[in-house]
């Protein structure tokens, strides 16, 4: 892994104008203001930089003339509804439920999409598999900038299984009146048909440890899931797909199957019902805030959902859901949260540190912190206002966004 | 309806806050007031009188009438309206499929309670130009309008704007054609005012039976001929032809000609821009033209500053481009190139986002514009652009009394507009917005069933009651 991160390496530095650090992992950064981490504020810092970690952070330190400058530092943001694999060969659709396959296979590390998400301060997304499948497979939460090389982009933390409830996974399905006509005359074509697949295929999996003939590919991934041992991301728009994602939960649980980690993705209506989420212990993730309050599903959201739901204790992580819009980055929807109540530190949480807790991944990510991953936005301005313009980002130490 | 509830809102508050009558005269008192392009007065005061700025400046040097009814918010922000320079939005449908359609008006294809209207008054726009969409060869008669009023002709503020055309081909056209066509359109204008000089010194009065027939007014001016003007070609003898008998399909373009109406040239493409400004000159209306550009027609900057015309950018303000050999992705910051160029430029809102103006200005200032630069594409030369200079786009003694009132900076994510003030009248309080507590915090309209928390019926009625809440509201 380690020869992996080198190798481009050395080739930039080569290439880098003289009077700057030899190695591009080396970095020395100055901000006038640097969020840590949510509640806290360094002012006139400096961040050294080496070998792809945070060194140092030195506040009202002196920075040398060849520093990276900024007005504010914030760490690298972190979007669990990235869709970078979102054609429709990034997922089998042999079968609707499908939890032991992977969609690292159909990442495309190529697709220029990579640059400009790591732009719009994004250093880790998280890639699943499209929504068509009931129980699509595992996603991967990658770097987005580094080696063209799945091993070393991979930030290794809790496996994320994902699925989705509502219209889409039986979109594509029709019912055979009659003689079948194509691969797709099959069910489910509702809500309620995709509703009893989730409940039966971990039914089904609890059951084959009983009756052996009863296993099938991905029964061990789904008892792994009832373990705890997988992160179960399911999207749901609508409140009433809000409501079978947590009944499936609490029904796991009810019947002594296991207790699922579940998080909502793009659950626009998660603001309806917070004490559902709140007992059940779900973790929500948003879609872009719509200016007219519909989003898919014809699921309403309001501007103040991610307040409700933080202040109810709810972990609440936001998301571009794949889009690239100048309203709907990642870094606007922090914004748009602090437009509907949420604070600053609040907004902060759920692009960074939250998502980061999702992943399990805290560890490395989510603060600027001394011996945590150099996963650094430099802003113009005030984070998250329009008029502030992300000029830099370190994925890892890399400079994905020069700001110079 | 909607509108009917918004017209009361004066009264209520009036009433509220013990007011006495509603006169004309009016003045805010504002924490801060923003005039022109940003230049702000702290402590503020705006007089206005029969709809109109009398007086701006800090509260110790204007002196507030004392029979003015007086907003008193040190805590808001008084700025003027944004200026929306060209949008197809609050028509039923933005595109007519007629090819050459000068002689229609959007007035009749204009909703005045569609959601745009109040949506505008929430993102702090107050004067809108409407125009037909670009999906046409010459479209309809557009107009300015103020984002409220239950009748059109009580939101107009100039009646003819403007006429769109469009360099990049309707659908269904090649480029060839949709040229082809441009050319043609005028030719046949051309044709006919001759064919009519030609008849009338004949002795033939065919045009003028036709015209009687059709009912057409021949009284007054329009019973009189006159000479035609033009830069670029002229109709001799026209002065023979009473204006009344040119046919009313042609006319308005004998009015572009004439250089007496704007045109918004739309061009989908860098290599539309150098059709249009052929047309534009070869017919004499190059002073008139105000290009309305996608993204990518930055290529295209060096020939618009040449011809000297102004322009109205996309709402896409970042073009993307990728190098197919070397997969770079190059990020062109369009408002960048047209400002270095000295070209004057507009912004422009994506409707039904939230890339409204506000946003697209600040877009701008992250983008290392100044801040009155930014604020003046949005207010002063779209102002200018639509001939509505020192009436709209800033707060000055003169102008007309639309004034916004902000949470706080106009260009952060997290200020509101408070109230909005239209011709001396409050009539946006958002206090008194249904929508928006409804768009913010979910809340239900009152006379909407709530959505139950817990209960299990309340999961198949929530979408239903949704549906309906646009329709509720209005009936309050």
């Amino acid at each position: 892994m380690l020869s992996l991160l080198m190798a481009p390496t050395l080739a930039l530095a080569v290439g880098s104008p003289a009077g700057h650090p030899t190695s591009s992992d080396d970095w020395t950064i100055h901000a006038e203001r640097v969020y840590t981490g949510p509640g806290e504020v360094l002012e006139d810092a400096v961040i050294t930089v080496k070998d792809g970690v945070v060194a140092s952070i030195t506040p009202g330190g002196k920075a040398p003339e060849d520093a990276l400058a900024a007005h504010a530092v914030t760490a690298g943001m972190i979007d669990l509804s990235a869709h970078l694999a979102d054609s429709r060969y990034a997922v089998e659709q042999a079968r609707e439920v499908q939890p032991h396959l992977s969609v690292a296979p159909a990442v495309d590390l190529y697709s220029t999409r990579w640059k400009a998400l790591a732009a719009s301060g994004v250093t880790i997304a998280l890639v699943s598999p499209l929504d068509l499948n009931i129980i699509g497979g595992h996603g991967i939460a990658l770097r987005t900038a580094g080696p063209k090389e799945l091993a070393a982009r991979e930030v290794t933390g809790k496996p994320v299984l994902r699925g989705a409830i509502g219209t889409q996974p039986s979109g594509g399905n029709h019912p055979a009146y009659g003689r079948p006509t194509d691969f797709f005359s099959r069910r489910p074509t509702t809500r309620m048909g995709v509703e009893w697949e989730w409940r039966i295929a971990f039914f089904d999996a609890v059951a084959a440890t009983r009756l052996p003939e009863k296993e099938f590919p991905g029964a061990e991934e789904l008892r792994a899931a009832l373990r705890g041992e997988r992160v179960v991301m399911i999207q749901a728009w609508a409140t009433q797909d809000i409501r079978t994602a947590v009944f499936l939960k609490e029904e796991m649980s009810r019947e002594g199957f296991g207790e699922l980690d579940l998080v909502l993705d793009a659950a626009a209506e998660a603001w309806k019902e917070p004490q559902l989420l709140m007992r059940s212990g779900t973790t929500v993730v948003l879609p872009p805030f719509p200016a007219g309050g519909r989003t898919t599903d014809q699921a309403f959201m309001a501007w103040n959902t991610a307040k409700l739901l933080t202040d109810g204790g709810v972990t609440v992580c936001l998301s571009s859901h794949g889009r690239t819009s100048a309203a709907d980055r990642l870094s606007m929807q922090a914004g748009f949260a602090m437009r509907g109540g949420l604070t600053f530190d609040q907004a902060l949480a759920a692009v960074t540190t939250n998502p980061a807790q999702v992943l399990g991944i805290s560890e490395r990510v989510g603060t600027v912190e001394s011996g945590k991953d150099a996963d650094l936005v430099l802003w113009s301005g005030q984070p998250f206002e329009p008029s502030a313009r992300i000029t830099g980002v370190l994925v890892a130490g890399e400079l994905a966004l020069d700001p110079r | 309806m909607k509108a009917t509830s918004l017209r009361a809102l004066p009264i209520i508050l009036a009433l509220a806050t013990g007011v006495a009558g509603a006169g004309d005269k009016y003045a805010i008192k504002a924490g801060t007031v923003i005039t022109t392009n940003g230049e702000a007065i702290a402590e503020g005061v705006i007089v206005m009188e029969g709809g109109k700025i009398t007086a701006v400046g800090p509260l110790d040097e204007v002196k507030i009438p004392w029979d003015a009814a007086v907003l008193d918010v040190p805590e808001l922000t008084a700025a003027p309206g944004f200026v929306e320079a060209c949008t197809s939005s609050g028509m039923d449908r933005p595109n007519e499929n007629l090819d050459v359609a000068p002689f229609l008006n959007i007035r009749d294809s204009i909703d005045p309670v569609a959601f745009y209207f109040e949506d505008s008054l929430r993102w702090g726009m107050t004067t809108l130009n409407i125009q037909q969409g670009p999906s046409c060869v010459i479209g309809g008669q557009g107009m300015v309008v103020q984002p409220y009023g239950l009748l059109v002709e009580e939101m107009m503020m100039r009646p003819t704007s403007g006429i769109v055309m469009s360099a990049s081909p309707k659908s269904g056209k090649s480029r060839a054609t949709q040229a082809q066509a441009l050319r043609q359109a005028f030719a046949d204008l051309r044709r006919h005012l001759e064919t009519l000089v030609r008849e009338k010194r004949a002795g033939d009065d065919r045009a003028r039976r036709e015209a009687l027939y059709q009912g057409r007014d021949l009284e007054g001016e329009r019973g009189k001929g006159r000479a035609m003007e033009g830069k670029a070609w002229k109709v001799e003898g026209l002065e023979l032809i009473p204006r009344g008998e040119i046919d009313e399909k042609l006319e308005p373009l004998l009015d572009i000609v004439e250089g007496r109406v704007d045109v918004y040239f739309y061009c989908g493409a860098p290599m539309d821009v150098r059709l249009a400004l052929e047309i534009a000159s070869d017919n004499g209306f190059l002073e008139r033209t105000i290009l309305v550009l996608d993204d990518s027609c930055w290529k295209a900057a060096d020939l618009i500053a040449e011809a000297g015309v102004a322009v109205v950018l996309d709402p896409t303000l970042l073009h993307r481009e990728t190098d197919p050999k070397s997969e770079e992705e190059v990020e062109t910051f369009v408002p960048g190139v047209f400002a270095k160029k000295g070209i004057n430029f507009a912004l422009r809102s994506r409707n039904t986002t939230n890339e409204s103006l506000w946003f697209q200005a600040a877009t701008c200032i992250a983008h290392g514009m100044s801040r009155a630069d930014a604020l003046a594409a949005a207010t002063t030369t779209p102002a200018k652009m639509l001939g509505l200079e020192g009436r709209v786009g800033e707060l000055k003694a003169g102008a007309e009394g639309d004034v916004v009132l902000f949470s706080g900076d106009p260009l952060s994510v997290t200020s509101f507009v408070e109230y909005v003030v239209l011709d001396g009248q409050l009539i946006y309080d958002r206090s008194q917005d249904v929508r928006t507590q409804h768009l913010l915090e979910g809340i239900q309209p009152d006379n909407t069933e709530a959505a139950t928390v817990g209960e299990a019926d309340a999961e198949g009625d929530t979408e239903d009651d949704e549906e309906e809440d646009d329709g509720e509201e209005d009936d309050r």
